[in-house]
């Protein structure tokens, strides 16, 4: 890739005919890097390829342990290894790769990945770090292009190589596996694809312009399909393509029907395409993913009939529900249990002392209930009675088998929420009284239709009392075994209300496969986007628990151990130099894109070199300040639990937008001093700045490769005197 | 990219040439006739076939001449609502029709306004405050407390003493309640609402009959009357928000018009943007959703300042300067007064202890009259070896270092072990059991006798629970609820070679202020694990049945965080040397006198501040009126205010549906056409008259961004919504319908030649507002609660199956 790149950009940066005048006269001042000559760029690149390269692969074996999430996105891998079903919030492109990147190492997910500290032994770990690793390590060379074609200007291009390069939190994070390394990936390239693409404009529909436009589309759906967060890039890309149409719209020499092929074209390869990869990555992941597994019990009745060794597969059932049938009826909300009760009173000061009705998460004899019809007993399944199907709003009752107890509410306040009725086993021997009266609401149904196994979502309303049974998923103390509490909710909305039938045994009525109630593709593909975002909205820190915080993030305020116990420490933290020059160059941006407008209003005029060097800068760090408020800002509103690597997509920008300030810079003081010392004071800040960031980079490296034990304050420690900040915990 | 830029402004350039050519009276260059070509309007306006010769000003002298023919023509009744009626109407009408307005709305909000005469909503929450102000009892609100003054206010001045206890909704209140006072504070502000629409829509250049319209739809609907009828503070808000809005754009006009120069720094220049700020603030000051509307204003002030003292290339630099720092100096430095100013009187005010003390820190409580003074007044200060202390977490939910005669299980759940040593728990009631004795570890005596031996920052301490004697330990066992960190326990010798690690060093982190030697209240301090290093914390999970549901303590690794800060609370000396004295001492005794604990304002401003802005205590989940923003666009849910112990008859805050969906659809319409005219413009092709485009471009800067402002946010937001949570932005959203209905009209003036539409118009509005009206009607009982209504009529008022009435009565 590079090569083409590298014989291409410089190319086009010297022989476009529409590259204004003043730009020209920028390159040629004495100061300047030189004519930009392809051999330096080559030289620069061909460097900072190397030393990405051995700063990501030093010790990378090390620690030979499972460290922080590598427990949770190693085991993930390695389900798709093993065909595994399982469940994760995030979507399945990173742990796919993964997954292949330990297949290619000959890994076979025989290991157990349980706890982070275990070691790894003989087991192939190497592939998949090194899989991530060199997708981590692809990061410094697209920054690198990305600035390079956003200015043409090679020292902006190399100092963003170099920022993002030197950071030991990028360097960090981009070693182990997880799904980071190639989030951050797809972030970067879906970023120069766009900006490659911006600038093919002049040669719209050329093959170059088509490659670049589906090149970003790409890119855009490997960042949505490792993580949603990977969305706020989509949005960047989204406000460039209308910011180029409104610029195209504008064109007066040419008709509307070009504008319109441009967005046709867009529309395409920017939306069309991309729903298309989309789907097809989950396709592969749900064909792939055969087994049952440790994640079947997150997904419906409907979805567990597709998983091989899951009891629900290839079993049969009837498909209507007649009164006198047997049921186990399970609750559809996410995770949701069997309906269940069992041979025990709720105890005295709960409620009344009738028999404890709950959701319980396992199959067990204790979940079946005869359902029968209000007013009738339970026909007999040897009995020649015509027989008679259960019904959309008809009013039911249903029996505990073990305990020939109906199903019971009143008003009496629920267990544990108090705001509920209770729920309870009452009767003898299926004779109740009328609060054992429930009317059955199809979701969705038509009148009189009949219910059918599987296939059907209803909610049980209490005729007397007008709540509906619900399962609140709290926990039951020691008196409820720990089952979940169900609860007649006044709520009639409640969305944990409804309930579908999963067993269903009446001998008389023919048994159907359940492969009848198989889901399609999309069925399967939506469901398993409901079940992913209730998973991410269930992620909340509980009171008191200590989160991080967005504001903590970009003042590299704490870090995150990944590897704390006894042997090699590391510790997840920004390097310190690169971090809060970062914030003090995004400072200097915004003042001087302030300064700059409120000069043009004011009409006063710079020297056509100083405003081509502003407006090279402003509008660079304009597209690279919206991706990082894009990437950082949304994490402000966000209520569930945050961590500190959430931050690293927004330095990105930060970083590349911080080269392409220091080139500013370092371009526009010097002027400043006499000419006879311009030069070398040039060359004076350009050695400065690299070699104070090499000199962090080499102070803090102990932190990605390996702290030595004992506090930072003791002489001898690898940290020693490190610890500026006192939350830094090493 | 360069290039690109330069390219933009060329056009821009053309785009302005254009329209200098526009005002150019010549009639042999039609301007509209350059570009491509697809810009000539696809049927010419009347006034422009009979006269090519286009000039702004004159257009709207020529249709008033038409209209008038019109008016003479046409009924009287057809006039309503139309824009440029005849000049007959214009004279007589002009300041009857807001006064008629203003007249109906004080009808519609005064009415049987002390009916239901018991608490209606969230005039639990509001009518209580009302009543700790009389009662001067401090409270702790997340919302500034502006509104709830002016309840009280009201409250004091009709008598109110506060003795009455808001215990539930739904309770009947007694005399000493000055219901119709204070309902009449949001019934007012609620009325003054239409004439001050009325006139903001006067101010945005629409005709009065349009202004007229803007107030017939918030004086018909539903939800602001129910609102307006009660104590709760939108309709306070509202008004405020508003006011400030007219202000804003009444300076707007100043500054916008010919002489800008000569208004400069007048008497009503400052009047009308010190005013404009002032209002905005105060909404601010009633509940921080009103930072919107401040925004809206500071926005269109500062695009102003953009465009007309920044562009005015006229102006000195002293003057650009001069003009920046006036209007930093209103919208910053005067909004920061009046809110200061309003906790000023909140804190003042407020001076005894009351139930909501423990959200604050011992210090403010211990500052507060009668409440926690009562307890610590005269406590000794330093802590000693031998003193006896409470140690409360000092940060978030408060609670008390605790333990009791309860060992941890040998098993828990998950089959892990534990040391089975005393439980050590944060409780979150005062209790005996939070007592502990500071030791020093070298010493065995336990009374204090002089000289006083202080215990100082860094100094080794242990501490010894007052009631079991045991001592506080921790040790390399993972903790019960929270793996990852080390139990804290009480140590019992169970003989398995588990020695006691009971020593902890005290760490004060505030000792830049207090000094090293730890005082009682003051110092907050942490307490780190001398042989493992980890800090005493508060995990923030619960402990199950076995730990009586406490929470959680635990040793953790991670010292700085603020839930390892304590301070001590209670304090006092030990006299007794024998455990059982003192045990009963711990019991019995009272506390030695000495001094209170004075707090500055700023002290307690800034802690409150902290307390209201960053510690949400609000969480209603499971609220079963609750509804999401998706939902107020097409009016799914209402929230059930009151219902009536003996009949159907119930309040429940429901807009007026008619409006609602008018005003849905007429936003779409309105976003639709601006998009439609901005994509037309940028091809160099203008549909519509400079003023009328100019009229349509301020009522999306003012209306939309309004509504935006006031909308947007509440996706973003993480805690319990409900309906009237979209007042403020549906205010925004009904004026922009009254807006839209305009510039309809004037589309069907330049599109159809023919009289005939312009009157078919006017007949679609009327209908529209007659059947706002039978709606309106339809759903009056359900704000004033009148009744007795039985379950047919509730279930016929139920248009949408997602509305949930209650049916308790047959």
């Amino acid at each position: 890739m590079p090569k083409a790149e590298g014989s291409d950009a410089p190319a086009t940066a010297t022989s476009r005919s529409t590259e204004p005048k003043s730009k020209k006269t920028l390159r040629n001042t004495a100061y300047d890097s030189g004519k930009t000559s392809t051999g330096l760029w080559w030289t620069l690149f061909g460097l900072i390829l190397i030393a990405t390269a051995a700063t990501r692969f030093y010790r990378l074996d090390q620690p030979d342990h499972i460290c922080w999430d590598e427990t949770h996105f190693g085991k993930f891998g390695g389900y798709y290894i093993n065909r595994t079903f399982f469940f994760d919030v995030h979507p399945p492109l990173g742990k796919m790769l993964i997954g292949l990147f330990g297949y290619l190492d000959g890994y076979n997910a025989t290991f157990a990945f349980e706890k982070p500290g275990d070691k790894y032994e003989d087991y192939p770990y190497m592939g998949m770090r090194a899989g991530c690793a060199i997708m981590g390590a692809l990061l410094v060379p697209l920054s690198f292009l990305t600035v390079w074609e956003m200015t043409f200007s090679l020292p902006a291009a190399t100092f963003a190589g170099v920022l993002i390069l030197l950071d030991h939190g990028m360097l960090t994070l981009n070693r182990y596996i997880l799904l980071d390394p190639p989030l951050l990936f797809f972030i970067s390239a879906s970023v120069y694809a766009t900006v490659k693409f911006h600038n093919q404009r002049h040669r719209a529909f050329s093959a170059p312009w088509w490659f670049w436009l589906s090149a970003t589309g790409a890119m855009l759906v490997g960042s949505v399909a490792v993580k949603f967060v990977g969305v706020f890039v989509v949005f960047l890309v989204g406000f460039r393509a209308i910011a180029d149409l409104w610029e195209i719209l504008g064109d007066l020499s040419r008709p509307v029907s070009y504008t319109v092929k441009h967005f046709m074209a867009r529309a395409l390869c920017l939306i069309a395409l991309p729903i298309v990869l989309y789907m097809g990555i989950f396709y592969i992941h749900l064909r792939v993913l055969y087994l049952s597994g440790p994640g079947d019990g997150y997904f419906s009745s409907a979805f567990q009939t597709h998983l091989e060794g899951n009891f629900l597969h290839n079993a049969s059932t009837p498909r209507e529900v007649a009164y006198g049938s047997l049921l186990t009826l399970k609750n559809s909300i996410t995770g949701g249990g069997y309906l269940h009760s069992h041979m025990h009173l709720y105890p005295a000061g709960v409620g009344a002392k009738q028999q404890q009705v709950t959701t319980y998460s396992h199959k067990d004899g204790n979940n079946r209930w005869f359902i029968k019809k209000f007013n009738k007993p339970t026909p007999l399944w040897n009995s020649t009675d015509p027989i008679e199907l259960v019904r959309n709003g008809d009013l039911i009752r249903l029996e505990h088998r073990p305990t020939r107890r109906n199903l019971h509410s009143h008003k009496e306040p629920a267990p544990v929420s108090r705001k509920h009725y209770q729920v309870t086993g009452y009767g003898e021997n299926g004779t109740g009284d009328a609060n054992d009266v429930w009317r059955l609401v199809i979701e969705g149904g038509a009148e009189n239709e009949p219910l059918e196994t599987m296939r059907h979502k209803f909610k049980l309303v209490h005729y007397l009392q007008n709540c509906v049974l619900s399962t609140t998923k709290k926990t039951l103390p020691k008196w409820g075994y720990e089952q979940q509490e169900v609860t007649c909710n006044p709520n009639l909305r409640d969305a944990a209300a409804v309930w579908n039938v999963e067993d269903n045994r009446f001998p008389r009525l023919p048994n159907v496969s359940f492969s009848a109630y198989k889901l399609n593709f999309f069925q399967r593909f939506f469901e398993a986007h409901a079940v992913m975002f209730s998973g991410n909205a269930g992620l909340k820190p509980k009171d008191g628990e200590l989160t991080s915080r967005p504001w903590m993030w970009p003042i590299n305020l704490r870090g995150q151990f990944f590897s704390a116990g006894e042997g090699v420490k590391i510790y997840l933290l920004g390097n310190p130099i690169i971090w809060w020059s970062n914030l003090a160059f995004m400072a200097f941006y915004l003042t001087l894109f302030v300064v700059k407008s409120i000069r043009d209003r004011r009409g006063i005029i710079s020297s056509p070199h100083q405003k081509a060097l502003q407006e090279r800068a402003l509008s660079a760090c304009g597209w690279l300040y919206i991706g990082w408020l894009l990437h950082y800002v949304p994490f402000w509103g966000m209520g569930r639990i945050l961590y500190f690597h959430h931050y690293f997509p927004a330095l990105l920008f930060s970083s590349m937008m911080s080269g392409v300030v220091i080139d500013y810079l370092v371009e526009s003081i010097p002027p400043l001093l006499p000419s006879g010392i311009r030069n070398s004071a040039y060359h004076l800040l350009v050695g400065v700045i690299i070699s104070s960031l090499i000199y962090s980079f080499y102070l803090f490296a102990p932190l990605t490769y390996g702290m030595s034990n004992g506090p930072s304050t003791e002489a001898n420690s690898t940290m020693y005197g490190l610890r500026w900040l006192e939350t830094w915990e090493f | 990219m360069g290039d690109t830029e330069v390219k933009h402004r060329k056009v821009n350039r053309n785009k302005n040439k254009n329209e200098k050519n526009k005002e150019i009276p010549n009639p042999a260059v039609d301007p509209r006739d350059e570009g491509d070509g697809e810009s000539t309007p696809e049927a010419l306006p009347e006034e422009l076939t009979e006269e090519p010769i286009l000039k702004k000003s004159t257009s709207p002298k020529k249709s008033e001449k038409k209209q008038r023919n019109a008016g003479k023509a046409g009924t009287a009744t057809a006039g309503q609502s139309l824009a440029d009626l005849p000049t007959l109407a214009v004279t007589c009408h002009f300041n009857l029709l807001p006064m008629l307005l203003f007249g109906v709305a004080l009808a519609t909000r005064f009415y049987a306004l002390d009916q239901p005469n018991s608490i209606v909503f969230d005039e639990l929450h509001y009518g209580r405050y009302a009543g700790l102000y009389q009662k001067q009892t401090f409270f702790f609100d997340s919302h500034p407390p502006l509104g709830k003054q002016l309840l009280a206010l009201a409250g004091y001045l009709g008598g109110f003493q506060g003795d009455f206890k808001f215990d539930k909704i739904g309770s009947s209140y007694n005399a000493s309640v000055p219901v119709f006072a204070m309902r009449a504070v949001p019934a007012l502000t609620g009325s003054l609402l239409i004439p001050l629409v009325y006139m903001i829509m006067l101010q945005l250049n629409y005709s009065q009959w349009t202004a007229a319209l803007a107030g017939f739809l918030f004086l018909f609907d539903n939800a602001l009357l129910t609102q307006s009828h009660y104590m709760l503070m939108e309709p306070i808000i509202l008004f405020f928000a508003m006011s400030g809005v007219l202000c804003v754009l009444k300076f707007r006009a100043l500054e916008r018009s010919g002489n800008a120069q000569a208004h400069s720094y007048s008497l009503r220049w400052w009047g009308w943007l010190l005013s404009g700020s002032i209002f905005l603030t105060c909404a601010l000051c009633v509940k921080y959703v009103g930072v919107y509307s401040y925004l809206l204003g500071l926005a269109l002030v500062g695009h102003d300042f953009w465009e007309k003292v920044l562009g005015n290339l006229s102006l000195t630099k002293k003057q650009v300067f001069g003009h920046a720092v006036a209007r930093f100096f209103a919208f910053f430095v005067v909004p920061l007064m009046v809110y200061i100013g309003v906790f000023y009187i909140h804190l003042t005010t407020l001076v005894n202890a009351g139930p909501h003390d423990s959200a604050m820190s011992s210090a403010f409580q211990a500052s507060l009259e009668g409440g926690l003074s009562s307890i610590v007044r005269g406590q000794p200060l330093e802590v000693v070896h031998g003193s006896q202390v409470t140690l409360r977490h000092a940060h978030g939910s408060p609670c008390w270092l605790h333990s009791h005669a309860a060992n941890y299980p040998v098993k828990y759940a998950d089959k892990r072990g534990s040391s089975h040593q005393q439980q050590v728990t944060c409780y979150v009631a005062k209790d005996i059991n939070n007592w502990w004795i500071v030791k020093r570890p070298n010493r065995t005596d336990l009374a204090v006798a002089a000289p006083l031996d202080r215990i100082s920052h860094g100094e080794e301490i242990q501490l010894v629970h007052g009631i079991t004697g045991r001592n506080l330990n921790s040790h390399n066992v993972a903790a019960p609820a929270s793996p990852t960190k080390q139990e804290v326990s009480c140590y019992v010798d169970h003989n398995v070679s588990m020695p006691a690690q009971d020593v902890w060093r005290v760490e004060i982190t505030n000792r830049e202020e207090i000094g090293d030697v730890w005082h009682a209240l003051e110092s907050m301090v942490r307490l780190i694990h001398v042989n493992t290093s980890v800090a005493l914390a508060f995990s923030g999970r619960m402990l199950p049945d076995w730990g009586h549901n406490q929470h959680e303590i635990v040793g953790d690794v991670m010292v700085n965080q603020p839930n390892t800060i304590f301070n001590v609370e209670e304090h006092r000396y030990t006299r007794n040397e024998d455990e059982k004295d003192r045990q009963l001492e711990l019991m019995t005794t009272d506390f030695i006198p000495l001094e209170p604990v004075v707090m500055g304002f700023w002290e307690k401003f800034f802690e409150l501040q902290i307390r209201m802005l960053f510690i949400s205590n609000e969480n209603v989940q499971n609220h079963m009126y609750t509804s999401s923003p998706w939902e107020w666009l097409v009016l799914t849910r209402g929230i059930a205010y009151w219902v009536s112990p003996d009949s159907n008859a119930q309040i429940h805050l429901l807009g007026n549906i008619f409006i609602w969906y008018s005003a849905t659809i007429a936003l779409a319409a309105y976003c639709g056409l601006l998009i439609f005219y901005l994509l037309r413009q940028r091809r160099q092709c203008y549909d519509i008259h400079e003023e009328a485009w100019n009229q349509f471009r301020t009522t999306g800067e003012v209306l939309l961004l309004g509504y935006v402002f006031h909308f947007l946010p509440y996706f973003f937001v993480d805690h319990t919504l409900f309906l009237h949570h979209y007042l403020p932005a549906l205010a925004f959203k009904l004026l922009l319908n009254a807006a839209l209905v305009e510039h309809l009209y004037y589309l069907t003036r330049l599109i159809f030649a023919k009289q005939f539409f312009n009157w078919m118009c006017v007949l679609i509005v009327l209908t529209w507002m007659s059947g706002i009206l039978m709606v309106f009607n339809k759903f009056l009982p359900l704000c004033y609660g009148l009744g007795p209504m039985n379950a047919t009529q509730i279930l016929d008022l139920k248009l949408r199956e997602t509305w949930d009435f209650i049916v308790h009565k047959p």
